[in-house]
């Protein structure tokens, strides 16, 4: 076990280093982040001062920035389409002939990295959450409880997006090139797991599709706990849905990757 | 002056023709591209169709309007895709390759070559999907859109062209500076994203910059002011004025910029 976090710890603080090296990301991400809300905060602005509004759906002005704000984080925090894309290349290019002659595993090699490259992001972000009940006090973390709460959350909508990227990632062993559909999912994911708009304020008939999916754990569901709109007796049942959603794209991801294996070439498409 | 034209024209035809035939050797990807588009058209709509739900109106832009207004959005961007996104996206790539070579030693004016040279060939398909869409929404508005109004419109259409060309070129170039700035693609689609929203919900000091500075506005919502609501000179001059300025910037960064390079070793 030990031999096996030293392994992967290795990779961490590897792409860690070189993360480093392109500060750029992480002022551009931020910048992404701010001009995003600036967007979302014009447009519902302007949808509460015509219609006279105090509130939609529950939803203050307010809180409703609040809440975009951070969906906009962890959205950006969970999106792993950029290591799913270098994960796809190695499949065509034949590339990751150098992950089967090696003791280390494709999933967990490119979750590492995923993770490392992802570093600057988080503590520029940690720093903007411990900022954000002063920036806007009152609409997120009420207690200690929902740091906690919210950490779990969105450890598990990390996961759980990574492996759900991973399944699409498989595929390219049958069709060598999938960056399509990895970019298609991306687009759809942005709007369809609450990153823009909450999905308490989706119509119901669209509201109920996406609960059958995981998609309402990737972003709604942390976010509800920081903000407090996910009563606290509903937490242990949402996580462990996650949890099993978890177990299921993982499961899905290694029978895919196994069927893959056995069809790839190793010379590259 | 028209034989030069003509020469760069024929070149791009060739250089589409080459894309063509390279695209339809990936036919998997060329119907991925088109299916990552209309997804993304389909969520642009809803996302409206949200925001519309709760409000009449977001300024003058109707429900109605917005959807012409999108509709522009999807074909300044499918217009730009077609033209320039093979090109600008890689600029990074092949100065820290050394790849710009190759296109330094043609006889052909360099920044045309790094502009131009590839076509992304399936957004033709989108174009011509769009520009029926837009077709079918102008004959079906509800107040009469006149011939005058399209021509306005096409004019202000191609200039907002021309800014989008512009200020991604300018944010690409700027690699020769940075050494490696990867990330320009990205900050170019976050600026980008402010021409994605109607003008009507900027305000104060932000519209005077979306005006001016960085001129998102005149992307897709002059255009689509110009074809719903009648040509206003005043707008479409001050379009013309900052296109030509931009483009000049460009002409100047390039060079400039083409001073710092140092082939594979930059």
């Amino acid at each position: 076990m030990k031999a096996w976090i030293d392994k992967y710890f290795s990779v961490i603080r590897m792409t860690w280093i070189q993360a480093l090296e392109y500060k750029a990301n992480a002022i551009v991400g931020t910048f992404a982040i701010f001009s995003g809300l600036a967007i979302e905060f014009l447009i519902w602005k302007q949808v509460f001062q015509a219609q006279e509004l105090n509130e939609i759906r529950g939803f203050t002005f307010n809180g409703l920035m609040a809440y975009i704000f951070l969906c906009m984080i962890v959205g950006q925090l969970k999106s792993s389409w950029a290591t799913s894309i270098e994960m796809i290349d190695s499949i065509r290019t034949g590339e990751m002939n150098k992950y089967l002659i090696r003791p280390i595993s494709f999933f967990t090699y490119h979750f590492m990295m995923f993770i490392g490259h992802n570093s600057l992001f988080y503590i520029v972000y940690t720093t903007v959450l411990i900022l954000f009940p002063i920036l806007l006090p009152g609409y997120a973390f009420p207690t200690f409880i929902h740091i906690i709460g919210f950490i779990a959350a969105l450890l598990i909508s990390i996961y759980l997006s990574y492996s759900i990227y991973f399944c699409m990632v498989c595929f390219a062993f049958w069709f060598g090139e999938v960056r399509a559909l990895v970019i298609a999912y991306n687009i759809s994911n942005i709007v369809l797991s609450g990153q823009i708009i909450p999905l308490r304020l989706f119509p119901d008939s669209v509201r109920n599709i996406i609960n059958l999916t995981p998609l309402q754990f990737l972003v709604d569901f942390p976010v509800s706990i920081a903000t407090a709109n996910l009563p606290m007796n509903l937490w242990i049942p949402k996580m462990g849905m996650a949890l099993s959603w978890c177990i299921f794209m993982t499961l899905a991801g290694r029978l895919i990757y196994r069927s893959g294996i056995r069809v790839y070439g190793g010379y590259g498409a | 002056m028209v034989g030069m034209v003509l020469r760069y024209f024929s070149l791009w035809i060739s250089f589409f023709n080459n894309s063509l035939t390279r695209d339809l050797e990936f036919k998997a990807n060329f119907l991925g591209g088109l299916i990552v588009d209309i997804i993304f058209y389909g969520i642009q709509f809803f996302f409206f169709s949200i925001i519309y739900s709760y409000v009449d109106a977001l300024g003058v832009f109707t429900r109605e309007d917005v959807m012409i207004f999108l509709v522009i959005t999807f074909l300044a961007d499918t217009f730009y895709m077609f033209f320039f996104s093979g090109n600008l996206f890689n600029l990074n790539r092949w100065m820290v390759r050394g790849d710009l070579d190759y296109f330094l030693l043609r006889p052909v004016e360099s920044q045309f070559m790094v502009s131009f040279r590839y076509v992304k060939s399936y957004a033709l398909v989108s174009i011509v999907i769009l520009l029926i869409m837009l077709t079918t929404l102008i004959i079906d508005y509800s107040k009469p859109i006149g011939f005058f109004n399209v021509l306005a419109f096409v004019f202000s259409f191609l200039m907002g062209t021309v800014l989008w060309y512009s200020v991604d070129f300018i944010i690409s170039s700027s690699c020769f500076w940075f050494k490696n700035f990867s990330v320009s693609g990205w900050l170019s689609h976050e600026i980008l994203k402010f021409s994605t929203r109607p003008d009507s919900i900027y305000t104060g000091i932000l519209r005077k910059v979306l005006f001016s500075i960085v001129p998102m506005i005149f992307i897709a919502s002059i255009p689509t002011r110009t074809l719903l609501y009648g040509p206003n000179i005043q707008y479409l001059l001050w379009q013309l004025f900052i296109a030509m300025i931009f483009l000049l910037f460009t002409r100047i960064i390039w060079k400039r910029g083409l001073l710092r390079y140092e082939s594979a070793s930059s």
